[in-house]
């Protein structure tokens, strides 16, 4: 193989492996789909050590030409369209109907898979919201009120996320907004479950992906991303419950609800 | 008997909507929402009807809702020909201990401890079993586990 041609395919490797783990991939997927993708395209020695936010790869041709790379991945975003069509794309290299440029059109195509829409995710927020109230023993009143709670949370979800604003504290302030609206809305209309509507919409921010992704990485071996991704989960879970007895105490601050 | 399976059947169309509202801020893709909606609806409605029927605590609810739903994601998996990611990630949202956190930070608020430590201890559990299940079903080799090679 040229090394141009080799830099190229493991290039090609890196960016997969890239997008996998930035969309929300776990680290044996992103491990296996790298070493698959590498051996259909014929890279040699080709050898790759994933956490979850960076990964390390080499490979060598001989002993001329050595590559070697290492991707950061900060920020993991869940985008499992993504996953799923870069899992495709190898799964056609394996099979071998695909060549480095092929694979590389494809790889764009993947990475640049649409998001839903800022409206369309602030509807399933209040979708999301109302439905779990209503799960969760409220009634449709408390589902409504859950609803507008899922629309403050993502909205301020959102406008903290384009500022950068970091995650722990963003999930505080979710929390917060979702228990002081809730429990307004009961001090007006006493027919409401403040209860129910809060957990309805405290759903949203619940650590499920952490939680999720964090027993399977440790079940494939993969403990140190494991301990990473539950620690997470447990930091989210945290800002939860700070920002709901931070509303409460506002509340009882203002002597609304007892 | 009539209007308790309605409320059932309710619940479980709910559940499947609730479900798909995730995976759309997931990005899942359109072909896979009712896959979806159906292995969070599942894990509910066991967990719902073990909880009701059985009388079993939550935590072991949660740990038998676990299973068929770990399973349900791993069919739809090998039939879509899709990572069982995609499925589970947004199906298991509804055993996700939310109001467990809640209580648990409502009651410490309230300074009432034996409740506090109550809430707690069942929301680590729950979480604990939620962990099991998903291990237990995962590491099963079934057929089509090897469909990536």
């Amino acid at each position: 193989m040229e090394n141009n041609l080799l830099e190229r395919a493991a290039d090609l490797v890196m960016d997969a492996g890239q997008t996998l783990l930035e969309n929300g991939g776990e680290v044996f997927r992103v491990q296996q789909t790298m070493e698959i993708m590498a051996h259909s395209l014929g890279v040699r020695d080709f050898h790759v050590y994933v956490l979850s936010n960076g990964i390390f790869a080499s490979a060598s041709m001989g002993s001329a030409h050595n590559v070697s790379l290492i991707r950061h991945v900060p920020a993991v975003t869940i985008h499992l369209g993504r996953v799923e069509a870069v899992n495709e794309l190898s799964r056609e290299l394996a099979a071998g109907q695909l060549g480095v440029e092929d694979a590389e059109a494809r790889l764009q195509q993947a990475r640049a898979l649409p998001c839903t829409s800022t409206w369309g995710e602030r509807l399933a927020c209040i979708v999301g919201a109302a439905g779990f109230a209503y799960l969760f023993g409220g009634t449709p009143l408390d589902a409504a009120v859950a609803a507008v709670a899922g629309l403050f949370e993502i909205l301020i979800c959102q406008w903290f996320g384009a500022h950068k604003i970091n995650r722990i504290f963003t999930d505080i302030v979710a929390a917060f907004a979702c228990t002081i609206w809730s429990v307004g809305v009961q001090a007006v209309l006493p027919a409401v479950n403040a209860n129910a509507a809060i957990i309805g919409a405290l759903m949203v921010l619940t650590p499920g992906v952490a939680l999720t992704m964090g027993v399977r990485d440790i079940l494939n071996g993969d403990y140190l991303s494991g301990s990473i991704r539950l620690l997470d989960a447990v930091l989210i879970a945290g800002s939860i419950a700070c920002g709901v007895v931070l509303g409460w105490l506002v509340i009882h601050g203002l002597g609304v609800a007892a | 008997m009539t209007p308790l399976w309605t409320d059932y059947f309710t619940q479980f169309v709910v559940a499947v909507i609730a479900t798909i509202s995730f995976g759309i801020t997931f990005h899942v893709p359109k072909r896979h929402y009712l896959a979806g909606g159906l292995t969070g609806a599942v894990g509910w409605m066991v967990y719902i009807l073990c909880f009701d029927l059985l009388g079993v605590t939550a935590p072991v609810a949660v740990l038998i809702a676990t299973l068929p739903l770990t399973l349900c994601a791993r069919f739809f998996s090998v039939c879509h020909k899709a990572p069982v990611t995609v499925f589970l990630l947004p199906g298991i949202f509804p055993l996700v201990p939310g109001a467990g956190i809640y209580y648990t930070a409502y009651y410490f608020l309230r300074d009432d401890r034996s409740l506090f430590l109550n809430k707690g201890v069942e929301t680590l559990k729950i979480a604990l079993a939620l962990a099991l299940g998903i291990a237990l079903v995962c590491s099963l080799p079934l057929p089509g586990r090897d469909h990536k090679k």
